[in-house]
């Protein structure tokens, strides 16, 4: 056994109210396994993994005790829990390693990634050459299968994209040859094809040094690639600990039910779509452009263009679901706020209804703007922090002129509170007093209140946990059948893209490469991204 | 219902409630409290005009006869200020009433009233030893800050409360008038100026800026380069050159000061709406329609307004600065006393006379000073990383 974690708990004191952050976990991690630590937002996952490295903030701490015994071959274990500091610090990065979600701010942006790397190696190994401990560097490096590693060593971290940061993360971290690597989210940040690569590198650096991993994450599609066993979080607790399989075909307890049964894989499909008999497209894009322009020199010249958006044709149904899908860059969100002329295109056009709106004027564009509306991705910035709910949701009404007076706009905007699942009290609070999710449900509101025929959500679930995402795709849906509203549905998410859209396609590097019906293209992809993209989303076997 | 009206109050008055719990606003607050009450009731607080009188049973009050309509506006936006604190309008609507107030005054004041023009101080202390009044209320201190006691035999500098039968608390200058007197007319201009020439400043700067940061580009560059022009401006030269010319203004300092000093706020307001321009809540708004007007001012404006007011309120300490540099520089205002323009009488009379100078400079200090720490308390109130558990 290398790591024993026993009767672990990590309280906090905040404004006279303790969170149990950790309580009462215990699990076992055995030389050469993966252990999947799985919970929604808040769950404390996290805070266990910094709890085992003692790297807690002691200014609030109220409670920190437990067993953790940490053994490594032909030593006597040791319960870190108790151990001086000092000793603690030759444990961390040697014995236990950690790499983080965010690549980019865990790197320090003054020092080439050589010199961070090299750091911990002298720190660790202080007997070794500076030759030494370079060669050691390059060979970090070359196991993570650093590109050109001899001239990327010289690099900054701003020089390289996320997944290399990502690489570099692990290189540090495995060049001290640790017995346990502390995951916490690696691969939340990064693209699917990327998050592959890097969930093989882990599993090969893994049978060549024999290391254990404890690996947090959220994604149950990640669970099932990489974990041998798994331990479920809830508020602080460790509800269900099994081997990956067991816990997600026959899971135990109920709230790990509950989470898969979120998954969008198992909701239970929903008939579709009757397309309706008017063939004529709500929305037709020609060769739609949106360049953005690259400034350069002393009078801003223009040099070059970024081109978001390069000839997107497209056409999207009356009352259908059109999934848009694509990697981070691949100019899908341009495309959508394109639409809605929120980002200017640069050349094509877009009809709206038969209507040319590419050339209107702000003026003679307003009316359009009440049959298209926009759903955002980050519930915290997508409100008005200033203004009450009742205030965000009766103003656009007010400028259209729906509704009377207030009190009619009120009753209107209980009303939809009501068809979102909202409390009508929500109406008179503020943007911070609620939840992501319900945030998600008054931004939804929102939309709703001009009563659109066509709006765009863009990565609306991507912020939010499993379950909060399945109620609010459910609620999507039973929207979509009660007001036949058209949705261009960006996501990166196949599983959701699965369950909600009719109609698929594919953005990559400005263009649409593949387009059809949904079934088609996750089953049956024909171009060659399609099949790479596909193949890379992590699945939960059914 | 209690608990309602808690989550229905707006977020200004959170965050006002969360400057005036830390200490240095309540100090910088009280003081600048203080110094408006004294500034507005200065005529019945610090005047040679007795407030009331009785003469052969005949009442009178000297002090109204010869009250200034600039005292009457004073007087009205006070007592509305008042008025609306326990009524608890939005804030918008509350500066609406405020500046229309001040307006009828204005109008009512230089219309109806009159103060006679020839200002003879001592006719009322001459008439009370000829024992032709029955009895006489004076002010607490019963000096103009222009009453030169020529008929008392004043001799001027002389020292706090050195003698029994004339209490010049903070003593008299050299031309014999009190001290405290003028310390309390000139408290009027040290705010005046310091919020008018904010006031201009921050209106300027915010539309400026506003537009900059919101349409960016072309007009971004043009209105940088304004900025950058009026940021070259030397105030203070171009206030004496101003003074050189067009002779000593109150108003004229205030304009001047107010237009080159709005290059600050123009920046911050720029900053803030580049940063709001990209922010979904703006993107959304837009995508309702809402009018141009409605998204600055309603979704993007306060919002952004925090470092705004942070630098107003240093800003107002450093227009008062200005102003008694100007005053100390001896091309202050001609006749009226002012802080700055009372610390030159202390450098200037031939011996020094430590009341002429502590005094006034301890309320420039005091007054920079209350200001700074408001500007500080407002900093950490309006930081959401220190507010985010509320």
């Amino acid at each position: 056994m290398l790591l024993r974690v026993k009767n672990l708990h990590t309280w906090f004191r905040h404004q006279a109210k303790t969170i149990k952050a950790v309580d009462d976990v215990s699990f076992e991690i055995d030389r050469g396994e993966t252990f999947c630590l799985v919970g929604e937002s808040g769950s404390g996952k996290s805070i266990t993994a910094l709890s085992i490295m003692r790297l807690l903030p002691q200014s609030n701490l109220e409670r920190h005790e437990g067993e953790v015994n940490f053994q490594v071959d032909g030593q006597p274990s040791v319960d870190l829990t108790g151990l001086p500091e000092s000793e603690m610090q030759q444990v961390r990065g040697s014995r236990i390693a950690m790499i983080f979600q965010e690549p980019m701010s865990s790197l320090n942006p003054v020092f080439t990634i050589g010199e961070q790397i090299l750091e911990a190696v002298q720190l660790h190994f202080p007997e070794l050459t500076s030759e030494q401990a370079w060669a050691r560097v390059m060979q970090s490096l070359h196991e993570v299968q650093l590109p050109d590693p001899e001239t990327r060593v010289y690099s900054y971290p701003h020089q390289l994209s996320g997944g290399q940061r990502q690489r570099v993360m692990i290189a540090m971290a495995m060049a001290c040859e640790p017995d346990l690597l502390i995951a916490d989210e690696p691969t939340t940040a990064l693209d699917v094809t990327v998050q592959r690569e890097i969930l093989r590198l882990m599993k090969a650096l893994q049978q060549r040094t024999g290391m254990a991993i404890l690996f947090i994450t959220h994604d149950f599609g990640v669970v099932a690639e990489i974990a041998d066993r798994v331990g479920v979080m809830q508020q602080g607790k460790l509800v269900e600990t099994g081997e990956t399989d067991q816990i997600i075909h026959r899971p135990g307890h109920e709230y790990t039910q509950v989470l898969i049964a979120a998954l969008p894989e198992n909701l239970a499909r929903h008939e579709k779509h009757e397309t309706i008999v008017d063939e004529t497209p709500l929305i037709r894009l020609s060769q739609l452009q949106i360049h953005f322009p690259v400034r350069k020199g002393l009078f801003h010249r223009v040099a070059d263009h970024v081109r978001a958006v390069d000839g997107v044709d497209l056409e999207i149904t009356r009352g259908e679901i059109l999934a848009l899908v694509g990697e981070s860059g691949s100019g899908k969100t341009t495309l959508g706020r394109g639409i809605l002329r929120l980002t200017e295109p640069t050349g094509g056009q877009i009809d709206f209804d038969g209507t040319d709106i590419t050339g209107l004027k702000r003026s003679q564009l307003r009316q359009f703007r009440r049959n298209m509306q926009i759903i955002f991705q980050d519930p915290i910035s997508s409100l008005n922090p200033r203004l009450s709910i009742a205030g965000i949701i009766t103003e656009p009404m007010k400028v259209h002129g729906i509704g009377e007076n207030q009190e009619e706009r009120i009753e209107i905007a209980r009303d939809l509170l009501q068809q979102v699942q909202m409390e009508e009290d929500a109406l008179w609070r503020y943007p911070h007093e609620f939840s992501g999710g319900q945030r998600q449900r008054i931004g939804i509101a929102r939309a709703l209140s001009l009563d659109p025929s066509f709006i765009v959500c863009d990565e609306i679930t991507s912020a939010l946990d499993v379950s909060v995402q399945a109620e609010i795709l459910r609620m999507l849906l039973e929207l979509r059948r009660q007001r036949e509203l058209t949705l261009l549905f960006i996501t990166h998410n196949i599983g959701v893209v699965e369950y909600v859209s009719d109609q698929t396609a594919v953005m990559y590097q400005g263009q649409i490469i593949e387009q059809g019906n949904t079934a088609d293209i996750v089953n049956r992809p024909q171009h060659e991204y399609t099949k790479q993209l596909i193949a890379a989303v992590p699945r939960v076997p059914v | 219902m209690t608990d309602r009206t808690v989550r229905r109050q707006s977020y200004w008055r959170r965050i006002i409630g969360q400057t005036v719990v830390r200490w240095g606003a309540r100090l910088g607050l009280f003081w600048v409290g203080i110094l408006a009450v004294v500034g507005v009731f200065a005529p019945f607080l610090a005047s040679s005009f007795p407030l009331l009188l009785s003469e052969g049973g005949k009442l009178s009050s000297p002090v109204l006869d010869y009250l200034q309509p600039v005292d009457l506006i004073l007087l009205g936006g006070f007592f509305t200020l008042l008025l609306m604190i326990p009524l608890g309008l939005a804030l918008s609507r509350a500066l609406l009433v405020l500046a229309g107030v001040l307006v009828a005054t204005t109008i009512i004041a230089y219309s109806a009233i009159s103060p006679p023009k020839l200002v003879i101080y001592e006719q009322y202390r001459v008439a009370e030893a000829e024992g032709r009044y029955d009895w006489v209320i004076y002010a607490p201190i019963p000096y103009s800050p222009k009453d030169y006691q020529r008929d008392r035999g004043e001799t001027g500098l002389e020292a706090p409360l050195s003698k029994s039968e004339r209490n010049h608390w903070f003593g008299t200058e050299q031309n014999g008038a009190d001290v405290l007197s003028r310390m309390i007319h000139a408290s009027r201009i040290a705010l005046g100026i310091g919020f008018v020439a904010t006031g201009i400043a921050m209106i300027l700067g915010i539309i400026i800026g506003g537009l900059m940061g919101y349409f960016s580009g072309v007009v971004d560059i043009l209105g940088m380069r304004l900025v950058e022009i009026f940021e070259a401006v030397p105030t203070l030269f171009l206030l004496l050159t101003f003074v050189a010319f067009f002779g000593r203004s109150l108003y004229i300092m205030m304009v001047i000061i107010g237009i080159t000093s709005w290059p600050g706020y123009a920046r911050y307001v720029r900053a803030e709406f580049l940063r709001l321009r990209k922010q979904d809540f703006v993107q959304a708004a837009e995508a309702a329609g809402l009018p141009l007007p409605s998204i600055l001012f309603r979704h993007m404006l306060p919002n952004g307004m925090g470092p705004v007011l942070v630098a107003a309120s240093f800003g107002v300490a450093s227009a008062i600065l200005a102003e008694a540099t100007l005053s100390f520089l001896g091309l202050g205002l001609v006749d009226d006393p002012s802080w700055g323009e009372m610390l030159n009488q202390a450098v200037q009379s031939s011996s020094f006379n430590w009341w002429m100078a502590t005094f006034p400079g301890g309320a420039i200090f005091l007054t920079v000073f209350a200001y700074n720490l408001i500007g500080e308390s407002l900093r950490d109130a309006i930081d959401p990383y220190l507010s985010k558990s509320n």
